[in-house]
């Protein structure tokens, strides 16, 4: 076939009449003409390859390699019969012959006469072949049937791994240190962080010699750029950055991990600390979801982006007391996910039309949201079981403006605050709806409160809790307890609060007016209601308890108030221990600790040993205080004598002056006139009263 | 005992000094009348009439025969203590912002301000003169290039003077050839006030860096600090203990951002040598502007922004209250 070819392109050259086809010799001799002769001459070397020529056929032609690749094998065919298999090949062909031309197709038979459930498929490229594989692999012809799909070559592929298994590279372990060396601290001492300068420094410091001398553990410029956060159990010092968040810890807080999110201004922790949510307003793509991100905090490792729709409250997603789930609200939807896999509970949200607010119970998988009234039906509040999704209790409230939602640290109560229109719809009363949770049938009890609520508090690891209402300058802190009822244990009238704050072991509580209350404070014993101090801490923004409950921190921040920055320490009766001044002092946290290990049986028999503890601890304070007043004392001698020193020097030269200091004064002694044995008392009698006394005739 | 309570001035005190027998209390403030009191109950002797702008400081010779005073009207006045009548004024192109007799009373210095293009300088004059006075020419006149002089004290035996400048540095200048002898800078903002000891080795200094410093008027050796959240404004040592009170408040703008519950600016004692604080008399109704020691050391004398001045004298456990060493 080349031949001719030949022939016809070198006759186009020459001749237009010269016949194609067929052998010259034959054709010659037939005519019995002579014809030309049409061969190359020997030596001729054509000047044309054949791809050029016949590039497009030449691709055609049959490779041995090529074979291979374009073949796909399609497995869990339906096994047919032969008088079947025609439609099944039609189908077949159908469906693959979308990815290109099928050169040909193999439908092995087993012994039975039925095709054994398997086929070849031959493409003309890998590429057809490789776009078969990608859109039919688990195409699902029919219920029982889906196809998996194959590139022939990937068998040999798999068969071909190596037998041994060899053990990816070790990487070198970066031993961050103890993370919890702060707690071993022989004297318990808390630490917090505290950021001044106006945000240029950060410094950790340490709560020593029971509340009077404040030591220093490090401090850094610029260690974060807007603020810092702690971990919930306090592993962690989160620092704020352009380009993402820093996690700091261990004895030396070095950096642990980082976190690369443009523009992050929030951040979350799960309560477990593994994970860690963090929000930024800059860049969303449709595709990637980039505006709130979740981490695994020790791998460092992007678990999943979320878009955030709406500016909602911070946090968005609310995790549950141990880390495997979390949740969040949609306009008309509760959507609960499930860590380690992140994606949402048994792949779907609740619908809860016009859900308004929802809070995890602090130590159940409970949930408590609350709907609002909406068409006759009135508002209620529900609570609801995970992963069951059970309601397990609802209540209907009617009249309803708002709600607001408060559960008491262990668990054990929940609290929703209610305000009502009243019958004229014109005023608001206020209502206390509290579940009881650990009893049957979550019974709820109902308090009214007759003035506006301005504040509500439970006591941690307690019974009781505290309402603030009423208007200024009429402000009282109602205390209640749930015993059987709810009773009101006392209500104290007259006070300057607009802040509850509970110590975190309970019993404690400290009412402060902040801010334009100009810092009022009050502490209060609710075990026998006494006040045991009142005080003030002018122009306080913040108050913050210690994790242990000993000792509160009230602090006046650069970024409420420009002057007299500073935070002072009390102890948790009130006493004022120490003042620290610092210049544009804006943020204060203590740094919190993980629950406590000890069983509530080891609790008790602790307190019940309280009086042995005590006798040590007071021989120890004592021990501390003689030797804090030795070293003040060893350092004061010290500056005595040092200045002792100098003063002896000037007094000599003051002596040596005295010659010039007459001669400038006249000669008048005016250095012993001024010295004190000079003294005489004077007499000096004043003008008193006037009066005139008229005798009479 | 209860504080005497001095209500004469209309507007801010400025100044106030104790003359050297310590008898007499001279107070001067923004209203431009100069007073005179007994120290002793509080009874106003007289004013000296003539300012016309505020009179920023003033100083009394060891004689308690002559008082020079220092205003805003450009002028600083020479005034017979006894009579009140005018003896000299010096007409200066600025404010005058302090000035002082020397140790011998013969001479006096003021300094001027920097406005309206003209230079601060530091004026000697020589008062023996009398009746020449009108044709007095300054023994000497030092230009100040650099921030201005804020507060001024002569040093030790008419040697040099000390001034302290808008910057928070001192330099001292030679009487006799006005040359910058020494120049040290610690506080970071201007200084208030500068009052020296009784021997007149050391002085203490009041800045609005919130810091009161102790130095040595010779070497200008930094040799103590003690430390405040307020700018401090006036600074005295006590000649009787081993004592320092500072009297401060805040910027003018801030004054309504603190508490204006009765009496909260306080003055503030420290330990001169152990620089702590150890008490804090409360009392006045602004920032407090000037503070004097009597010279026999049992009482103390305060003026403040809202233009009383408080003469308090101490409790015999001030005298008695010891720090354990």
């Amino acid at each position: 076939m080349a031949d001719d070819r030949e022939r016809g392109g070198r006759d186009r050259n020459q001749s237009e009449s010269a016949s194609l086809g067929g052998s010259e010799d034959q054709e010659s001799f037939v005519n019995g003409h002579d014809e030309p002769d049409f061969s190359d001459p020997e030596d001729y070397v054509d000047n044309i390859s054949d791809e050029e020529l016949l590039g497009d056929l030449l691709k055609q032609k049959p490779k041995e390699a090529d074979g291979i690749d374009s073949v796909i094998v399609i497995d869990n065919v339906p096994q047919v019969g032969p008088e079947r298999l025609e439609k099944l090949q039609n189908v077949i062909r159908k469906i693959f012959s979308k990815f290109g031309k099928i050169v040909s197709e193999y439908f092995p038979e087993g012994d039975n006469g039925k095709t054994k459930g398997y086929i070849f498929l031959e493409y003309s490229s890998p590429a057809n072949a490789l776009e078969a594989v990608r859109n039919c692999n688990g195409y699902k012809l029919d219920k029982q049937h889906t196809f998996a799909v194959n590139l022939f070559s990937d068998f040999d592929k798999y068969s071909g791994i190596p037998e041994e298994w060899e053990a990816p590279e070790a990487q070198p372990y970066k031993d961050p240190g103890n993370l919890w060396y702060w707690l071993e601290d022989a004297e318990c001492n808390d630490q917090y962080s505290v950021i001044y300068d106006g945000g240029e420094r950060t410094a950790i410091f340490q709560n020593t010699h029971g509340g009077t001398e404040q030591a220093l553990v490090e401090e850094r410029a610029r260690w974060t750029e807007t603020y810092v956060r702690w971990s919930p159990k306090g592993t962690y010092l989160a620092t704020f950055h352009q380009r993402g968040i820093a996690l700091w810890g261990g004895e030396k807080f070095r950096q642990i991990q980082r976190f690369s999110h443009q523009g992050v201004q929030l951040i979350d922790f799960s309560p477990c600390e593994r994970y860690m949510v963090t929000f930024s307003p800059l860049i969303d793509s449709k595709d990637e979801p980039q505006a709130i991100i979740i981490w695994d905090i020790n791998t460092g490792v992007k678990k999943r982006g979320f878009h955030c729709e709406n500016a909602a409250q911070w946090p968005i997603f609310k995790w549950n007391s141990d880390g495997k789930y979390f949740a969040r609200m949609g306009q008309d939807s509760l959507s609960v996910y499930e860590t380690p896999s992140f994606g949402l509970l048994e792949k779907k949200s609740s619908k809860i039309p016009y859900i308004r607010e929802f809070f995890w119970s602090p130590t159940d998988n409970i949930i408590a949201y609350w709907i609002p009234e909406k068409d006759n039906i009135p508002a209620r509040v529900t609570l609801l079981e995970i992963p069951s999704r059970q309601e397990i209790r609802t209540k209907n409230l009617f009249s309803v403006a708002d709600c607001k939602i408060y559960w008491q640290k262990q668990g054990d109560y929940l609290c929703v605050k209610v305000d009502r229109y009243t019958k004229s719809k014109k005023g608001l009363f206020y209502n206390l709806e509290l579940f009881r949770m650990r009893e049957k049938q979550i019974p709820v009890d109902v308090v009214e409160v007759k003035e506006v609520v301005n504040a509500f508090a439970w006591e941690p690891n307690g019974e009781k809790f505290v309402v603030l209402h009423g208007e200024s300058p009429r402000i009282s802190a109602s205390i209640y307890k749930m015993s059987n009822k709810v009773e009101l244990l006392k209500c104290m009238e007259k006070k300057q609060a607009n802040h509850l704050f509970w110590s975190p072991q309970g019993q404690f509580v400290v009412l402060a007016g902040l801010r334009s209350m100009n810092g009022a404070l009050e502490f209060i014993d609710t075990n026998d209601m006494t006040v045991m101090n009142v005080a003030e801490h002018f122009m306080a923004t913040d108050v913050e308890w210690d994790p242990t409950g000993r000792y509160i921190i009230t602090a006046v921040s650069w970024w409420g108030h420009k002057v007299d920055n500073a935070f002072w320490l009390w102890s948790f009766q009130g006493r004022l221990l120490h003042k620290q001044n610092l210049d544009r002092f804006c943020q204060l946290l203590w740094r919190p600790r993980p629950p406590s290990p000890l069983t509530a049986s080891q609790i008790k028999k602790i307190k019940k040993n309280l009086k042995q503890y005590q006798k040590q601890f007071e021989i120890k304070d004592k021990m501390r205080m003689s030797k804090a007043s030795k070293e003040l004392v060893e350092k004061r001698h010290a500056l005595m004598t040092d200045f002792e020193k100098y003063r002896k020097k000037k007094r000599e030269l003051n002596r040596q002056q005295k010659e010039q200091r007459l001669a400038l004064r006249g000669g008048v002694d005016t250095d012993r006139q001024d010295s004190e044995s000079d003294v005489e008392d004077e007499k000096v009698e004043f003008f008193v009263k006037e009066e005139t006394i008229v005798l009479s005739k | 005992m209860k504080p005497l309570m001095l209500q004469g001035h209309t507007r801010a005190i400025t100044q106030i000094r104790y003359n050297r027998e310590g008898d007499l209390l001279f107070s001067c403030a923004k209203d431009t009348k100069p007073c005179v009191w007994y120290s002793l109950n509080g009874e106003r002797l007289g004013t000296y009439n003539g300012h016309n702008g505020a009179v920023w400081a003033m100083d009394v010779d060891w004689q308690t025969t002559k008082v020079l005073t220092a205003a805003a009207d450009n002028s600083a006045r020479l005034w017979d203590c006894e009579t009140g009548k005018q003896l000299f004024q010096w007409d200066t192109n600025n404010a005058v912002r302090t000035c002082g007799f020397s140790y011998s009373g013969d001479t006096i210095m003021f300094c001027t301000d920097r406005q309206m293009g003209y230079n601060p300088t530091l004026d000697i004059y020589d008062i023996r003169a009398g009746e020449q006075l009108a044709n007095n020419a300054p023994l000497l006149s030092i230009p100040i290039d650099g921030p201005k002089v804020t507060s001024a004290v002569w040093g030790g035996l008419d040697e040099y003077i000390i001034t302290g400048h808008e910057s928070g540095e001192f330099s001292q200048f030679d009487v006799k050839s006005g040359e910058r002898v020494r120049n040290v800078k610690v506080h970071t903002k201007q200084i208030n006030d500068i009052q020296l000891n009784k021997d007149r080795t050391m002085f203490v200094s009041a800045s609005k860096d919130t810091n009161a410093m102790l130095f040595d008027a010779d070497s200008l050796d930094h040799l103590k600090t003690y430390k405040t959240e307020r700018p401090v404004n006036s600074a005295a040592m006590s000649p009787r203990m081993d004592h320092v009170v500072l009297g401060g408040g805040q910027e003018a703008m801030q004054v309504t951002t603190t508490s204006t519950r009765i009496g909260k600016f306080d003055a503030r004692f420290f330990h001169l040598i152990f620089e702590e604080e150890f008490g804090r008399v409360k009392g006045h109704f602004g920032p407090i502007n000037s503070v004097a020691f009597h010279p026999d050391g049992r009482s103390y004398s305060s003026g403040g922004e809202d233009g009383y001045v408080r003469v308090h004298y101490f409790d015999p456990q001030y005298f008695e209250f010891e720090f354990e060493f």
